[in-house]
């Protein structure tokens, strides 16, 4: 495999992994706007077991993971307690302070960066994103996953009908930011050296765009939408800020024309469910 | 003290969320399109007062582009929609100013000799005192347009529910607009007052910068313009405050800190409460 | 009310919002096993009876006991657990849920554990739960929507899968909030046929709210009228049609006959 497809595809993996980090909060009806924050206690923690105590990245990375759980749920149990757009104000905050925080943290660099000794290769990413992707998908065929798209829908009746709603949201939410974590230590142990600026509210913006692109209804609108972002930009020609421009651009005129992403759980279902749609149009005749 | 340019930011903002109940993530692109534009313009050999005008009116016609494109097609779409694309337009803004400009940061002339006022060992910049001076002005003029006039009678039925203004007969296509106009004055006039003021500009200055006007408008409630500039002080003076004790490097800590700690103990904010729309 | 055993009764319940009192010193009991119509012109806070049961508002003052438990006192997520369900006057169905999967939301009071919450579901073919909601949806005539998304059904189907929903918590008390209103004549009468059959079967009490006195005369065999917020009346259907008070209330003082509404 040549090093330049190699490339494409760890970035592609990664990108797929915090897709699914934010996309289980958004599922949920939370936004996260610190996905990079997450990412960055995930890599910066995975890191720094595997350098100093050399655990292999493979336990490493999950460990990370669970760090960045560990921070969500501390912000995610004061914040859910209001509603709405508070939270993604608080997750904003927590990711600044993060970035802020890693500058000035000379135990891992500082503003000088972190070198990460181990190495991981493009099966071991790809391992690890087909992990998140299949727990996501499974999740997703179990009561939890219909349960956070009724909180999502419809908080007051779900809690009518017996769900816990802060406690599903307090879940979505912290299993995301494993999810984050667990992104951002692949990050670290690819690219063998991390800063702090790489884990800017840009990074997590874009993460947040890519699932709003693909679509928030379905599993597989996340997939789309990190595969699109992933793999677009290197069909085109031109500086990395044109395609910067033309991905904002792409994206604002995609959320004016089909705000609801690209694909739907409806369509989804039309998909998979094409005998059941067909028998309903031979009733209803 | 960049105190009264995180006022003025947090004031855009506000507007946003207490009307609209829209957390407009592209204003602190226009607060940097305001501050390149007066560069660029002073570059090309304008006088200073006619380059901050007409980065007004660039930054006011950004804002209106944004309305096109994020509130007039969402308004009953899912409710991440319009913030998503704000966020858009904010990586749009940015990476638009980088490709034409590089990423460098560009200094402006000294424009005003030295017009420092020593009173004792304290040194206040006469042009930073006129500049908090006019963000009052201004916002006090804005608050007797929500309070006195048609229009801003009109947003405040559009801020309690906006159906009911449709039912009331309020055009909100026409009205809406004019949020955004005052809404992009504000952050622009932020980034005339910055680049006069402190002479640099650089593409990335609304996201160093101009996300600290969140901050400036949660500490002081959302929704609520008088408590964006009580907050967008409070911001500024925390900054002061951790660069004498703590050191440059803890500014960001501290100001996002502050943020975090208010909204895990009083997100209606140290003013907010009465307001109305604070919510998303 | 004479109800020697009831299921439900509401002790002095009061609710105001701000200074406005919707809801008074309101008593009243249902009988087990029964249906009873809860009636009143628009605005006599029917709906807000509905909401204080279930928990959606708080009471100000008074008890609501449930076969012996003071359920006001429980947090609204744990009052489903006592057998007490709802519809809603505009559904409110889970417009991203398929038909199937608002069902299986409604039997989340009987599997909601942890075990219960990642059990697959959707995935395992033969999974006892979704088989159950599979075939309630059957019984209702709706298996053919089992997999459309209800955001796209249109107004029938979707109170009748609302009805299907709340079934499957398996309540031994059934809120209905209008479940006729905008049903034809036809779909009305088969309607009542089913809710009659269905708590017969499966030894439901049903209470109704209803704008429809046919339908309720139909189906009810205690009515409780409310005006602003009070009980004004109650019996049975005929009696109360023939009150002083309830004609006055749904009429003014000239009435001559209670409206039936359509």
């Amino acid at each position: 495999m040549s090093g330049y497809l190699e490339g494409v595809l760890v970035l592609l993996a990664i990108n797929v992994v915090y897709a699914y980090a934010a996309f289980l909060p958004i599922a949920a009806g939370q936004l996260n706007l610190g996905v990079a924050g997450f990412a960055a206690v995930g890599g910066y923690a995975s890191a720094y077991l595997s350098t100093t105590l050399a655990l292999s990245p493979l336990i490493a990375i999950p460990l990370g993971g669970v760090a960045a759980g560990l921070v969500g749920l501390g912000v995610a149990v004061p914040v859910l307690r209001t509603r709405g757009i508070y939270l993604a104000l608080a997750t904003f905050a927590l990711g600044e302070i993060v970035r802020a925080s890693i500058l000035n943290l000379e135990v891992v660099g500082g503003a000088a960066g972190y070198p990460v000794t181990a190495f991981i290769r493009l099966p071991t990413i790809a391992m690890f994103a087909l992990g998140v992707t299949v727990l996501v998908w499974l999740l997703f065929a179990t009561r939890f996953g219909i349960a956070i798209t009724a909180v999502h829908d419809d908080e007051r009746v779900a809690d009518l009908m017996g769900l816990d709603v802060r406690a599903f949201q307090v879940a979505a939410f912290t299993l995301g930011s494993v999810i984050a974590g667990i992104g951002g230590g692949l990050y670290a142990h690819h690219f063998s050296y991390i800063e702090a600026q790489y884990f800017s509210i840009s990074l997590s913006i874009s993460i947040v765009l890519y699932v709003l692109f693909g679509g928030t209804q379905s599993v597989i609108g996340p997939l789309l939408g990190a595969a699109v972002f992933t793999l677009l930009p290197e069909l085109l020609r031109g500086s990395a800020q044109w395609r910067y421009v033309l991905f904002a651009a792409i994206l604002i005129v995609v959320m004016v024309i089909r705000p609801q992403g690209l694909i739907t759980g409806a369509q989804i279902r039309r998909l998979l469910g094409l005998r059941s749609s067909a028998s309903q149009k031979e009733r209803a005749a | 003290m960049l105190g009264s340019i995180y006022a003025m930011i947090g004031v855009a903002l506000t507007l946003s969320i207490g009307v609209l109940k829209f957390l407009n993530f592209s204003i602190p692109g226009v607060f940097m399109i305001g501050g390149m534009s007066t560069w660029l313009f002073i570059r090309h050999g304008m006088p200073w007062p006619l380059a901050g005008l007409c980065a007004l009116a660039v930054g006011a016609s950004a804002s209106l582009v944004v309305e096109r494109f994020t509130w007039r097609w969402m308004r009953n779409a899912q409710e991440f929609v319009p913030l998503v694309s704000s966020m858009a337009f904010l990586i749009l803004f940015e990476n638009l100013a980088v490709a034409y400009w590089g990423s460098d940061l560009q200094s402006l002339p000294q424009l005003f000799g030295n017009a420092d006022w020593r009173i004792g060992g304290l040194v206040i910049s006469i042009p930073q005192l006129l500049g908090l001076a006019l963000s009052i002005v201004l916002i006090w003029g804005l608050s007797l347009l929500l309070s006195r006039t048609r229009i801003g009678r009109g947003l405040r039925t559009i801020a309690e529910d906006s159906d009911t203004a449709i039912l009331l007969g309020v055009d909100i296509s026409r009205i809406v607009p004019i949020v955004f106009v005052i809404g992009g004055l504000f952050a622009a006039l932020a980034g005339v007052l910055f680049a006069l003021n402190y002479r640099q500009v650089h593409p990335f200055m609304g996201e160093a910068l101009g996300l600290k006007g969140i901050s400036a408008m949660v500490v002081g409630g959302m929704g609520n313009i008088w408590g964006a500039i009580a907050g967008g002080l409070i911001i500024g003076m925390a900054e002061a405050l951790s660069i004498r004790y703590l050191g440059a490097d803890f500014v960001d800590i501290s100001v996002y800190g502050l943020l975090l700690f208010i909204l895990m103990v009083r997100p209606t904010g140290l003013f907010g409460g009465a307001s109305a729309g604070a919510r998303a | 009310m004479s109800a020697t055993d009831p299921i439900l009764t509401l002790d002095n319940v009061s609710k105001h919002f701000g200074g406005l009192a919707v809801v008074e010193n309101l008593s009243f009991a249902v009988r087990r096993g029964a249906c009873t119509g809860l009636i009143g012109p628009n605005g006599a806070g029917k709906t807000t009876v509905f909401n204080l049961i279930t928990g959606v508002y708080p009471i100000d003052t008074g008890r609501i006991v449930l076969d012996g438990v003071d359920i006001a006192k429980i947090p609204s997520r744990r009052r489903i657990h006592h057998g007490v369900a709802r519809n809603f006057q505009n559904i409110r169905l889970m417009p991203h849920l398929s038909t199937l999967e608002n069902v299986l939301v409604g039997q989340h009071c009987r599997n909601g554990g942890l075990f219960g919450v990642l059990q697959p579901v959707s995935l395992v073919p033969g999974n006892r739960w979704r088989e159950e909601a599979r075939a309630a949806l059957e019984e209702a005539g709706l298996a053919a929507y089992e997999r459309a998304t209800v955001g796209s059904l249109p107004y029938g189907l979707q109170k009748r899968i609302e009805l299907v929903r709340a079934l499957m918590a398996k309540p031994r008390l059934l809120l209905l909030d209008e479940p006729a209103a905008g049903l034809n004549p036809a779909e009305t009468d088969a309607l009542r046929e089913r809710i009659t059959a269905i708590c017969r079967d499966r030894g439901i009490t049903l209470l109704v709210v209803e704008h429809d006195m046919h339908f309720v005369g139909a189906l009810c065999a205690d009515v409780i009228v409310l005006n602003f917020g009070r009980k004004i009346a109650e019996g049975t259907p005929e009696h109360v049609r023939e009150d002083a008070l309830v004609r006055e209330a749904y009429l003014g003082a000239d009435a001559m006959e209670p409206r039936y509404a359509s």
